[in-house]
């Protein structure tokens, strides 16, 4: 058994556990917390974070997933990409002309896949998407993976660091967008999971199926 | 033959003298937030007030106020006791003695509880869109708080500072002034049992003993309650205003029971409306049970709410969420 050392907690404000607030003050604030409905800014405002039940087992997903290449599926608008002299960089087009930059990072031991990505430059890669996938049998006692999704509102979100990049002054900002982001995540979570599903159901290649242009 | 209209008239409500303080329960109650959240005044009913007489008082201002002969204009009583004065009849009959009316029907109600008053309107429709009746009297007291919890232990627990007694009362007529445009009730059989009048002791209400009855809810459902007190309410009042063809945000004028202020937080956000537009009197009267409607919507009309009339939105749900109901009135300009 341990205990917490004497006073290694000491100074540190704001706590809530059991000795100082009991069941009743417990019950007392989370009812406070707990309204029916949510203003979306207060959900999605700072961080986004979306997730889905896929009928594939984590490991296919996770490979399709780490594979770069992978992105040109299931986005909405990242096409084309190509290698960068830098390794693991790639480049291609969002959104029409708008090169894109990405970068990813995958741990197999622990299921996640980062896209790191930025727009217009790849020397600061800081729209970054992090997914963890779950084996859905650990969480929700099914066959398949869960995959949770989540974005962070970087400040670059709030303005482009790098003005002078941009080729096109029609061009909307990226981070304009972010109160759409929940839905636009979504849409591409859901094509995500028809590619994984629809492949794995029919025994086809994994894919991600790409070819020289 | 198309139905007959059925409009509210008006409401009346009666309160107790009897101001009660936070000083009279368990130490530290004015300061308890969350469900048990303490008004900071509410009413309680003396040892020998029947419900009966606070329903003769409140309708006697009713029908002074829509020049109401109880003779002629009420063919129908319902009543809704929240602790009858009885245990074996209801107190209807004493009531149409005390107020002077000789109705064709009388209906002690004893379920809906919080929202006894949208159920009775709609009982009230139904009778006088199916027969020749033309008038109907509701009426809901709630008299818990100073016949149960202002028992010596009793109201030292802590849900004791939230009830506050009081009654009301309202007219429903076949009439076209503020007609009912949609009334929606629902039975939510499954919640029945997560309430219940007991004593610590475990002895029946009906057996002698020495420990007080109380009212709990069931321990580990809490956070399940809570949930579903949330959820059901907007629902059923979104549910009644598609009925009557309108968006929650038409509404100028909510009125709902009033178990806590969290749970009016919660469902004037979930229809989107301002907190004005949602007219509650807990901090002053506490929870009212089913006689909230009408003494809230009173209270409303008399600070000037719908003076040039609109769409008036009544709501809410009783004991654990056993019954919810809604009904939307497009309330005439008096």
């Amino acid at each position: 058994m341990k205990i917490i050392e004497a006073g290694a907690l000491q100074g540190i404000e704001g706590l809530v556990r059991c000795e100082e607030f009991d069941r009743e003050a417990l019950g007392e604030r989370i009812t406070e917390m707990t309204h029916t409905v949510y203003p979306h800014e207060q959900v999605y405002g700072p961080y986004c974070t979306i997730h889905a039940h896929i009928e594939c087992p984590p490991e296919k997903v996770f490979a399709y997933m780490a594979n770069p290449f992978c992105l040109i599926e299931w986005t909405y608008s990242v096409r084309e990409l190509v290698a960068t002299s830098r390794p693991d960089l790639y480049v291609g087009v969002d959104s029409g002309k708008t090169p894109i930059y990405c970068k990813t990072v995958s741990h197999p031991g622990a299921l996640t896949v980062d896209y790191h990505c930025a727009w217009d430059q790849g020397d600061d890669l800081w729209m970054i998407y992090l997914n963890r996938i779950v084996p859905a049998e650990t969480v929700l006692k099914r066959p398949g993976s869960v995959v949770i999704w989540t974005n962070c509102r970087h400040p670059y979100y709030a303005k482009n660091p790098f003005p002078a990049l941009v080729k096109d002054p029609k061009r909307e900002w990226v981070g304009d967008w972010w109160p759409l982001f929940y839905a636009g995540h979504s849409i591409e979570l859901s094509n995500l999971k028809a590619i994984l599903e629809h492949r794995h159901r029919h025994g086809l290649p994994m894919g991600p199926r790409v070819e020289e242009a | 033959m198309s139905k007959k209209t059925v409009s509210l008239m008006g409401v009346a409500s009666y309160l107790p003298e009897k101001i009660v303080t936070n000083d009279f329960f368990a130490p530290g109650a004015g300061t308890r937030r969350g469900m048990f959240t303490a008004p900071t005044t509410r009413r309680h009913v003396d040892r020998d007030e029947t419900g009966a007489e606070m329903i003769a008082k409140a309708s006697t201002r009713l029908f002074a106020k829509l020049a109401l002969d109880p003779i002629r204009d009420v063919d129908i009583l319902f009543t809704n006791v929240a602790v009858p004065d009885q245990a074996f009849t209801g107190c209807g009959a004493e009531v149409a003695h005390r107020i002077g009316c000789r109705p064709r029907w009388i209906i002690d109600l004893h379920n809906t509880g919080c929202v006894a008053f949208i159920y009775m309107m709609d009982l009230a429709r139904i009778i006088m869109q199916s027969t020749d009746a033309r008038g109907a009297l509701l009426c809901t007291v709630q008299n818990a708080a100073g016949r149960v919890f202002s028992d010596p232990e009793v109201r030292l627990k802590s849900q004791a500072p939230v009830p506050g007694d009081g009654c009301g009362v309202g007219y429903v007529a076949v009439s076209d002034v503020s007609p009912i445009q949609s009334l929606v009730h629902r039975c939510q059989p499954e919640f029945a049992s997560d309430m219940s009048a007991s004593a610590d002791d475990g002895r029946r209400y009906w057996q002698s003993g020495t420990s007080p009855i109380s009212i709990r809810f069931t321990d580990d459902r809490v956070a399940s309650i809570i949930e579903r007190g949330n959820r059901i309410v907007p629902e059923i009042i979104k549910e009644a205003c598609t009925d009557a063809d309108i968006r929650p945000r038409d509404i100028q004028l909510l009125v709902t029971n009033q178990p806590n202020p969290i749970f009016l937080r919660n469902w004037r956000e979930a229809l989107e409306l301002p907190k004005e537009v949602h007219h509650d009197t807990f901090d002053m009267y506490g929870n009212l049970f089913g006689a909230g409607i009408p003494i809230n919507l009173e209270h409303a009309l008399a600070q000037g709410k719908l003076a040039g009339g609109g769409v008036l939105a009544l709501g809410g749900f009783s004991h654990a969420g056993d019954y919810t109901a809604a009904a939307i009135i497009r309330w005439a300009a008096p």
